[in-house]
Formats: C-alpha cells, structure tokens, sequence
C-alpha cells in the first residue's frame, strides 16, 4: 500500500507495510506539521519538461524588452547632433538592433517546439502558453518595427536638412563670381554636386538594403506568429466557445486514433510484404535448381 | 456599464494574487457569466492556460499539480457533489474556491470535510450570478422559463426552484451594486408577488447584516413585473439592428449562430460575437434601424476598400513596412466587415422571403393603431396570403386577438378558424390561452392605450408623428410608460404595491427592473435610451431569458401542454 503520484516527477514513496513482514502494516505516519497552519501545500510534484522551453521563451522576451529600451536611448544619442561622425552610435544601434532580431526569432523557433500532439488537457494548456507567448512576441517585433522607422525618418530629415544646407551656402557662394568663369566654376560645382549626391546616395542604399532585411525578417516571424495569436473581438477569443472546440477537438482525436487503429491492424501492407518475401524465395530456390541441374 | 464592469472587477479579483499557471473550472451556467464580459486573450494575460467545465474535469485522472485550481462555481447541491469528489481525488497543487452567490453553512461544512489532503486556499463569493450582455441589461438564461405562466399548484417544487433562481440573481444584482433596495411589485401577477416576497425576506430578514449598506438619500427602487402584462413587444418583428438579429437568427449570449443560414462566403467563421464592448461599429448601429444600418454597413465597405486598394498599391520601401506594420488592424477589419455584411445580407434574405415588410405593418398598425374593420380586412388578407409563413400568421391573429379581444367575437372566431385551417402545425386553442393568461383582465397596464382619455390623446398625437418617423418602428414598448411613471413619480401603489413597510420617499435614484418571463431587445433599447436622456434616474432591465417571438411561443405552447395535461388529472 504505497502511495504514489501517477506520471509525474519524483514523489516521495511511504511504505506503510513493514519491509521484512509484509503483512504487518504500520500505523499510519501523521504528514501535517504540527507547527504548521493547517494550509499546507499538497505534494506539488514537477510540471512537464516542456514548461522549462516556455520558460527559457519568457526569459529571452523579458531580454529583449530590456535591450529594446537600450536601443530606444541609442536611438535618441544618435540623433542628436554631435561632433564626430557617429560611426560609433551607428555601430552600437546595428548591434542592438541585430541581438533583438536574434532574440526574437529564436524565440520564435523554440516557440514552434511547443506544439504539442494529440488533444488531451495538457496540449490545451500548451498551445494557450504558446498563444500567450506569441502575443507578446507579436507585439515586440511590432515595437521593433516602429522604434526602427521612426529613427529613419528622422534620420532621413536630418540628412536631407543638412546636405540642402551645404548646397545653399556652395550655391550663395558660387553666385558672386564672374560670368566668364562660370563655365568652369560651374562645371567645378557640378562636380561636387554630383560626388555629393554620390555619396549620400550610396548611404541611402545602405539604408535601404538595411531596411528591406529588417522587414523581410519581421515579416517572416509575423506571418508565423499571426496563425498562433488569437484575433480579439472574434469568436475565437471567447471563452465557451474554446471549451466547446477543445471538446470537440477531443472527441475527434479519439475517432481518429481508434480509425489509425483499425487500419494498421488489417495491416495490408503487412500481408504484401510477405507476399513478397515468399515469392523471392520460391524464385531463388528455383534459380538453385537450375543450376544444379543444368 | 456598472454591471459588466462588477462582474469583470470580481474576475480579476479572483486571479490577481494567485501567481503561476492557473487552470478555470465553470459550470454551464458561470461560463457564460464569464465569457460574455473577459475574453480568452485576457485570461491568457492572467497565465489562465486550462478552462474546463466541473462536469468533465473529474474524467480524466492525468495529475497536474502545477496546476493551480481556480473554480467558480454557482453554490448548488450539485456543485457541491462534485467539489467534494475533486477535492478528495486533488488533481491540482492549490485549490481556490469562488461561488457566484451565497453559500449556505452546511455546504460549507461538507467541503471542509471532504479537503482531508488540505488543498483548498480559499473560498469567496463574488456575486456574479447573471449574464451582463449590455451595459443596462441582464439575464438569467433560465431553461424552464414557460413554469411563470402555470399556477402554483401544478408543479410546486419546480416553482420553487424557479422563484429560488430568480431570487438569488437578484441578490447578487444587489450585492455587486452594494445597495438595498425598495421593493414593488405588479399585484396582478401571482408569480411577480412572490419573488418579490421572497426577495425581501432574503434581504429584511435572513441576510438582512449581508445586505445592510450604507444608507444614501433615496434607495434604489426593484421592480418586479410580469411579462404577461406586455405580449405584444415578443410578439412583434423587430428592426433595429440588435433586436432583429435576435428575432430572425438569434442571439445567445452575444453570440450569433449562423449554421442556420444555407450557405457563408468560404472564410466567414460559422459563429461570430456581436458585442457592444469589443465592436465599434457595432456599439453605435445597434440601436439603429434598418435602413440606416445598410447605409452604415455600405460606408464601411467602402472605407475597407480604400484601405485594401492602397495595400495592394506598394511601390516604396515605406509602403511595405507601412503594410507590415498595419497588416493586424487590417486582418481585424475585414473580419469586422465581413462579418456585419454576412450579417446584413441574410436578414434582407429573410426579410424578402418571408414578405416581412408587409407583414410588419399590419403589425405596427395592430399594435398602435385603432381600426377594427380595418384591421380585421388586412389580416385576414394576409391570412390568405400564401407566401406568408405560418409563425407570421399565428403572430398576427395573436395580435389581433389581443388587441380586439372584446369588439366583434364573430369575426375573431373566423380569424380562429381560418388560422386553424391554413396552419397544419397550429396547436389547437393557443390562441385562446394566450389570451387567458395575458387578455385584458389580466393585465394592470394599459397596453393599447385605450383605457383613459389621457392615453387616447397622447394616442393620437403620436398618431401624428407617425408620419414623420419610420412605420417600422413606432411601436413603444409598455416598459417605456412605466418608466416614465417612475420617472414622474406617478407610479400608482394600487398597481405596483410596496413589499413589507419600507416606503419610498420621493423619486429614485437608481432603479432595477425584473421582467418575470423574460425582456427583449426592443425593450433593452427603450431602456439604453432612457438612460441617456439623463433624467437623473439610471435603470437597468433584467430578466429570465431574453426572447424573441419564437421563444415566446415555445414558452407559451409549454405552459399551454402542462396545463392542458394537468387538466386530466383531478
């Protein structure tokens, strides 16, 4: 008579029956704590392996988060205007930006690993984890998405503002000169004009590459998670309706298994394999004879 | 807004300190209290990863133990059945127990003795025993409404079962408002008399520390009348845009079944929510009539289409990330469109097949009109009309019935006869039933109008205004000269009684009104109205389930069965 939970991590056995007799049973030992309130904890056995995966994802979203609010300063230092070239914000912002897109598709890898199979409770439990952590996935890679174009737009507006400057003061400048020279001057200020507009030109690219990479990601872990996050305000965001589909969805598995079943045990596959097998035999002995008597 | 809020403030209450994961475990009735006011996506937020029904959590022996237990639960023998099993048998590592009404002493004896492995943390009431759909109205989705309309004799336990419901969720109206209120009742009506009594009982004297809240100026007043004293608003075809898709197609629980309907565009989910929480246009079209409604519904479409026709046309970098970033409102509204189009479309569908618009006015005309000649010619037309269904032909010799009960019985017999002949499924005498329980001398109010000079005037200078507003809809329910009685002062204590010696003084402040038998959406919306014409008076409609015209009659055919059988045996 040892008690015992079923299926789940390790429990402490009481024997309650003597090793050496067993048909003497001792009384039965007193589990409450007399020091105790009587509001004691039952034996909490260990939750499921993969609880620790669900967790390990919430602890990655929770380093994400952190990191988004580090970009969001990074973002703000960058734009201020400052002497040097900022080479070193820039580097800091791709890095930052690149840790949380790592994050978050690794959070979104493990998050498929917790699909679970067939229906019983604690595959409902598991996809409603999942549908939760998916959420705040969702909405992360969507801050992500907005922090980024923002500080483009800004950042755009500032370039602009201050390459038109440059070209207003070459511009104001080059007017005063004579006509005569205008020819050569002119040529000369198209010259620089033109590695200007060079030069931004091929940052702009770099943005833009830089951007089309950032949303082709996003958009990636998006389409992924849109299947798992529930819509609010439909009918799959409501309560009876999900106890009523889990029900169903139960019922449905267990046709299906006891289907599977049915089909495996006719097993003609089985009955043609060995169908074969004998025919190959009968063929090889018959190939034996042959030549022995040929 | 008060009653939806209570009820979703004692939800978060009941998950707020428990930390972990959590499993919710309802009963058939609680799941609709909760479901109807939070939604999945929130429980999910409160680490809610498990809902299952108390029913079929004892089935499986499958242990999980990091599972915390979150039950609510009505407080019934049944309940408490089944409580006692799980706790003996604990599948879960805590057990938290909240009742949605009040539990009784010996219930709570038995499951302290049945928690021998001392699983149970905590047991609380929170008092959401009713179904807030809307912000001023309730219900109790009660199955066995049609027992209100039988007297007591014929099934006194069953009575009482249903008296003892109702009770109870008017006490937890009360109990989630925190007030006591001042009870009236309608004198015609046997069952409206005893709930009452019974609810002052409950709150003067059995729980009358429970129920003793802070005094204010002027208590709450609660209302108890019988629906048998208004048959016509249930009887009526409805077209604002709530009450018609809960006469035509139904509405349960603020949930829309559409499996009904023959054939749905391919990705239209089969049942959609209509609720005024979570669904904008919703909210401001729910009120509205038909005709505005298609309007309405055609200027979304085309917002939609605006929308999509710029989605399609990505030419920059901008635009896609444009895209990428609204790509989730954009899913949501078209679901939204979708749905409201879904909608819309198989409404006017029924509305063409079942001539819907010619039978409503005589309907109109029945109800708030005068004519007896008339009237008799244009039902009797439509009675001979073959497109006409034969639920629109009993609802319109009822009304009829009703409405010219006294003047010609030769003619209403032929009304008799001609339905009889025409319906094949016509239960024989159901007329006639109709107007033993709810004919004129039965009924306290003046439902046509035609009872004192005041009525017959104002009668007729509604008369007048007709013309300018919609024939569809000129209909008031009974409800609203009621209120406006109240709203006056001027409700008569003949009429409507004081329960026990608690008077009121002056006008109240906030007032309940429970419709025994059931309210409708035509009178939920009397009631929305009322309230925001801020007469310094709120109110809030309940009932026991919320009809439509074929519920009605279900109820009605039910009473009719029980009586007619109970008849037999003396």
């Amino acid at each position: 008579m040892t008690e015992s939970k079923s299926g789940v991590g390790p429990v402490i056995e009481m024997a309650s029956t003597s090793l050496l007799h067993p048909k003497r049973s001792y009384a039965p030992v007193s589990t409450e704590d007399p020091g105790n309130s009587s509001k004691g904890a039952v034996t909490v056995g260990l939750p499921p392996d993969w609880v620790d995966v669900s967790e390990e994802i919430s602890v990655n979203i929770q380093r994400a988060r952190t990191k988004m609010a580090e970009l969001g300063k990074a973002h703000a230092k960058a734009l201020m205007p400052s002497f040097g070239d900022g080479k070193e914000d820039q580097h800091q912002i791709e890095s930052l930006t690149q840790e949380i897109t790592f994050l978050l598709r690794k959070s979104e890898k493990q998050l498929q690993r917790l699909s679970a199979g067939g229906p019983s409770e604690d595959s409902s439990v598991r996809k409603n984890v999942q549908r939760s952590l998916a959420t705040d996935l969702q909405h992360l890679s969507m801050e992500l998405r907005k922090k980024q174009s923002t500080y483009l737009k800004r950042l755009r507006l500032q370039k602009e503002d201050g390459g038109d400057l440059e070209m207003n003061l070459k511009g104001s400048s080059y007017r005063a000169e004579d006509d005569d020279f205008d020819d050569i001057l002119f040529s000369e200020h198209q010259m620089s004009k033109i590695k200007k507009s060079e030069a931004i030109s091929v940052e702009r690219e770099k943005e833009i590459q830089q951007v089309v990479e950032s949303v082709n990601e996003l958009a990636q872990i998006m389409k992924d998670l849109s299947a798992l996050v529930i819509d609010q305000g439909t009918i799959v965001d409501r309560i009876d309706y999900n106890i009523q589909n889990v029900a169903s969805t139960v019922e449905d598995g267990l046709k299906q298994l006891q289907k599977a079943e049915r089909t495996q045990r006719s097993g003609g596959m089985v009955k043609c394999a060995s169908v074969l097998v004998i025919l190959c035999f009968i063929m090889l002995v018959l190939l034996i004879l042959k030549e022995i008597f040929l | 807004m008060v009653l939806v809020t209570t009820v979703r403030d004692y939800i978060n209450r009941m998950l707020q300190d428990i930390s972990g994961m959590k499993v919710l475990i309802l009963d058939s009735e609680t799941v609709s209290n909760v479901s109807i006011v939070y939604s999945q996506s929130e429980l999910l937020q409160k680490e809610v990863f498990l809902v299952e029904m108390i029913d079929s959590i004892s089935a499986s022996s499958e242990s999980m133990s990091h599972l915390k237990a979150v039950y609510f639960v009505r407080p019934t023998s049944e309940n408490v059945q089944k409580l006692r099993y799980q706790l003996a048998n604990p599948r879960f590592g805590e057990y938290h127990l909240f009742f949605s009404n009040l539990l009784k002493d010996t219930q709570i004896h038995i499951l302290a003795d049945s928690d021998e492995q001392e699983v149970v943390q905590q047991v609380q009431e929170f008092y959401a025993d009713f179904v807030a759909g809307d912000p001023y109205h309730f219900t109790l989705n009660m199955a066995s409404n049609h027992l209100y309309m039988l007297p007591a004799v014929v099934d006194p336990s069953g009575l009482q079962r249903y008296s003892d419901r109702v009770v109870d969720g008017i006490a937890a109206v009360f109990l989630a408002l925190k007030r006591r209120p001042v009870i009236r009742y309608q004198r015609t009506s046997d069952t409206a008399k005893r709930i009452a009594q019974e609810t002052a009982k409950l709150m003067y004297q059995q729980e009358s520390g429970l129920f003793d809240f802070r005094r204010t100026e002027s208590s709450p007043l609660l209302l108890v009348i019988d629906r048998r004293d208004d048959p016509v608003t249930p009887l009526l075809n409805q077209w604002t845009y709530q009450a018609m898709v809960h006469e035509l197609i139904g509405l349960q629980d603020n949930k829309v079944d559409l499996r009904a309907i023959g054939s749905l565009p391919k990705d239209q989910q089969v049942e959609v929510v209509l609720s005024s929480e979570q669904d904008a246009f919703f909210k401001s079209n729910m009120y509205e009539n038909f005709g505005d409604i298609g309007m309405n519904i055609k200027r979304m479409v085309d917002d939609f289409q605006q929308v999509a026709k710029s989605n399609q046309n990505i030419q920059t970098v901008e635009d896609m990330a444009r895209f990428v970033d609204n790509y989730p409102e954009y899913k949501k509204m078209q679901g939204n469109v979708s749905k409201h189009v879904t909608l819309v479309t198989e409404m006017s569908k029924l509305v063409e097949a079942r001539k819907l618009m010619l039978v409503s006015q005589t309907e109109q005309d029945l109800a708030c009109n005068g004519g007896q000649g008339a009237a008799y010619e244009a039902v009797t037309d439509l009675l001979n009309n073959e497109s006409v269904s034969d639920i629109d032909r009993l609802r319109l010799v009822m009304l009829y019935a009703l409405r010219y009960e006294k003047e010609n019985p030769v003619q209403l017999m032929q009304l008799f006869n001609k339905l009889a002949s025409r319906s094949p499924k016509y239960k024989q005498g159901l007329v006639q039933f109709l107007l033993k329980q709810a004919g004129v001398e039965k009924r306290t109010g003046d439902l046509f109008g035609n009872r004192d000079l005041l009525n017959i005037a104002r009668n007729m200078a509604r008369g007048l205004k007709v013309w300018v507003e919609n024939v569809y809809t000129q209909h008031q329910p009974l409800l609203f000269q009621t209120m406006e009685s109240i709203t006056r002062g001027r409700l008569r204590d003949v009429d409507y009684p004081f329960v026990g010696d608690h008077f009121q003084q002056g006008r109240p402040q906030e007032v309940v009104i429970f419709m025994v038998g059931g309210t409708t959406y035509e009178e939920s919306r009397c009631v929305a109205l009322q309230n925001s014409t801020n007469s310094g008076i709120r109110f809030i409609l309940g009932g026991t389930a919320v009809l439509n015209s074929k519920r009605f009659l279900m109820d009605l055919e039910e009473a009719q069965r029980i009586s007619r059988s109970g008849s037999h045996m003396v």
